[in-house]
């Protein structure tokens, strides 16, 4: 190999978690925004991804209604390898389920053993109803997970009939839960949070953090989030109420 | 943050009126949008103000650094500022070409283009780097926020663009920035000191490591551990920092696998240039700023190495020590030179591609750029053509004679050139 090669330099990984809520009632408007804007978001993402020289992107994507199924059943994938398929609604909000399923691949026996290394990752939960089974139990035992505990946590509560206060358990502060209800409002939060979760998550911390630095990501995210609650309530498009 | 409607007009404080263009990109502060200014294509970088610790001080900072100026030609420096616009604000400087690669894109090594085209294209890279630096500490400024997003470098020329100035700030000040772990000096990740001129130094040496061997300096075998959290990262990169290739500590070595271009290519720099490398990542610099390598260290060493370049009979390219010969690393032949003319400072074999600069013929300069004699092959011979502006005088034996301008001397063993007010012997 000669000094003017190409070769790549070693980076982290960095898995960025769909978690989203395909009970019945987010039939329709509801998951077709969260679809599309997914699907549509995906090679923002990629680029984010390619311009890193700290970490490369993966994705990995859970969803719940009556239980919860992994969609990405063999591990967060390379962006370029991912294609979002488009869920499909039924069944009740097992949020427990969810959190005792993300707890079991949030392992380095599991989702998490890059020989290179992984930055804590970015978690993105999408709801729109009030959990139907034992939720604290669940998300009680996902919280003592390091990686949880050190990971980016969003939480988008969709339509009216979300519980904001259950969300906010579990990003672990109500600065994180944002507030939707509308397709177009969802989609473009989407799309911001994924961008940005990903860019914040994805890069080596800021220095001179204080101890907990972790923390200091989660609050750099709150306050872009922060601006896209202030965006939104400035846009003529947010007095329209679908949901 | 509302992005900036495409025909949005925004007047400057020199009452300059900008015509907001498209969105050329997005970080962490602010957001890049290509504008008419004034009937020139420029780049508008707009803040909303909300992302910045003080914007008010950050405004006044830009303000100053637009009057005192650019330190070299490689920074992409703010020229103007605009008024005001309830919380946001933004300046105007020029837009970057498309010759010019994401440092971040070398790094990743994942297309041929974005790899360099000669080893003298990165020391002319590593050489610009090092100046614009140098010129910018001597200015009193410090950068702050050095990292791999920062730099944009023409891989066939070794052209550097600097950009993402708005972060520099004169001595003693701080703009409010910590900047990457991975590129921050131990002290600020570890004690949360403010970066300034030492800190710089430090994370110049980074990029210089990361340039030639497209791995970071600490980052080996204890550098990777499964979840590399906040924790770690200070640990790593602050704490308790080791140099991959610490010549007393091997806690911290590259691994088969992983660190591929740490692996391939330290073997191939020179032994002075792996030593300033282990001195400026060694446990002293690391622990003690002022310890660190100067710029006009760095620039003396990528001088010396880009004269160093030679090309083997065989094909392969490596730098060649007039001197104590080495031998080359492809075909191991010990290639031999007629004739080195020995500066004050530098050894420069003669051969067809040997060619002088400033730093060589000027006494006490560190002109990297100004071409000043040239080399070419006459058969066996070889003569050196004056492209300087002075006369040159050439001594032999007792007898001196003049080269003026675009004259050439026919090089021969024991003579002595004169360029003014620096001489070379021919050995």
């Amino acid at each position: 190999m000669a000094l003017t090669d190409a070769v790549e330099i070693p980076r982290r990984t960095m898995v960025l978690f769909f978690v989203v809520d395909t009970s019945g009632s987010m039939t329709g408007s509801k998951l077709g925004a969260v679809n599309t804007a997914i699907e549509e978001v995906i090679p923002a993402i990629k680029e984010i991804s390619d311009e890193n020289a700290d970490a490369q992107i993966k994705i990995a994507a859970l969803e719940f209604s009556s239980g919860a199924h992994w969609i990405t059943q063999n591990g967060p994938m390379e962006l370029d390898q991912f294609h979002w398929n488009d869920l499909q609604a039924a069944g009740v909000t097992d949020l427990g389920e969810a959190c005792k399923a993300l707890n079991e691949k949030l392992s380095t026996k599991a989702f998490m053993k890059e020989a290179t290394g992984s930055f804590a990752p970015a978690i993105f939960l999408l709801s729109d109803g009030e959990p139907t089974d034992n939720w604290q139990s669940g998300l009680g035992i996902l919280k003592q997970n390091n990686w949880f505990k050190t990971a980016v946590k969003v939480a988008v509560a969709i339509g009216d009939d979300a519980n904001k206060d259950v969300l906010a358990e579990f990003t672990g502060t109500k600065e994180a839960v944002l507030e939707v209800h509308n397709a177009a409002a969802l989609k473009k939060m989407i799309k911001f949070v994924s961008v940005r979760a990903s860019q914040v998550a994805s890069k080596s911390s800021n220095a001179g953090a204080a101890d907990s630095g972790d923390e200091q990501k989660q609050a750099e995210l709150n306050a872009n989030l922060k601006e896209l609650k202030e965006d939104l309530a400035a846009s003529p498009d947010n007095d329209q109420e679908d949901w | 943050m509302a992005d900036l409607a495409n025909g949005y007009t925004i007047k400057t404080k020199n009452f300059r009126k900008i015509v907001v263009g498209k969105k050329l990109g997005e970080g962490g502060q602010g957001a890049v949008y290509q504008v008419n200014y004034d009937g020139k294509q420029k780049a508008l970088k707009w803040y909303s103000g909300k992302k910045l610790s003080n914007p008010d001080k950050f405004y006044q900072n830009l303000e100053n650094n637009i009057k005192k100026g650019k330190p070299t030609n490689a920074f992409l420096w703010p020229e103007d500022i605009t008024e005001k616009d309830g919380e946001a604000f933004g300046y105007i400087m020029d837009l970057r070409t498309n010759e010019y690669v994401d440092f971040t894109k070398i790094l990743l090594g994942k297309k041929k283009e974005h790899a360099f085209a000669s080893i003298t294209a990165m020391c002319n890279a590593s050489l610009q780097i090092i100046d614009g630096f140098g010129e910018l500490h001597r200015k009193g400024y410090s950068y702050q926020d050095l990292n791999d997003g920062n730099f944009f470098i023409n891989t066939k020329t070794g052209e550097v663009l600097i950009c993402d100035n708005d972060n520099v700030s004169e001595a003693g000040k701080n703009s409010g920035i910590a900047g990457k772990a991975r590129y921050m000096a131990p002290e600020i990740v570890a004690k949360g000191k403010m970066p300034d001129k030492y800190t710089d130094r430090f994370s110049l040496a980074v990029v210089l490591f990361l340039l030639w061997t497209k791995n970071h300096p600490l980052e080996g075998k204890a550098a990777f551990p499964v979840c590399m959290d906040t924790k770690h990262e200070k640990k790593i990169y602050g704490e308790s920092p080791v140099f991959i290739f610490d010549p007393n500590d091997d806690s911290n070595r590259p691994v088969q696998g992983l660190n591929k271009g740490a692996i391939a290519n330290w073997p191939f720099l020179p032994v002075y240039l792996q030593e300033q490398f282990q001195k400026a990542f060694g446990k002293e610099a690391l622990q003690d700023p002022a310890r660190r390598i100067q710029e006009l260290e760095w620039l003396r060493t990528f001088i010396r190495l880009r004269s160093e370049i030679y090309k083997c009979p065989c094909g392969e390219v490596y730098f060649a020590d007039p001197v104590n010969l080495n031998p080359c690393p492809s075909c191991k032949k010990q290639n031999k030179f007629a004739f080195y003319l020995k500066f004050g400072r530098y050894n420069v074999a003669v051969h067809q591609r040997t060619k002088l600069y400033a730093c060589h013929t000027e006494k006490d300069s560190d002109d990297f750029q100004t071409l000043t004699g040239e080399v070419a092959a006459k058969g066996s011979d070889f003569e050196l053509k004056n492209i300087s502006s002075k006369n040159w005088t050439v001594t032999d034996g007792g007898n001196t004679s003049s080269v003026v301008p675009n004259a050439v001397i026919m090089l021969k063993k024991d003579i002595t050139i004169n360029f003014g007010n620096a001489q070379a012997e021919i050995i």
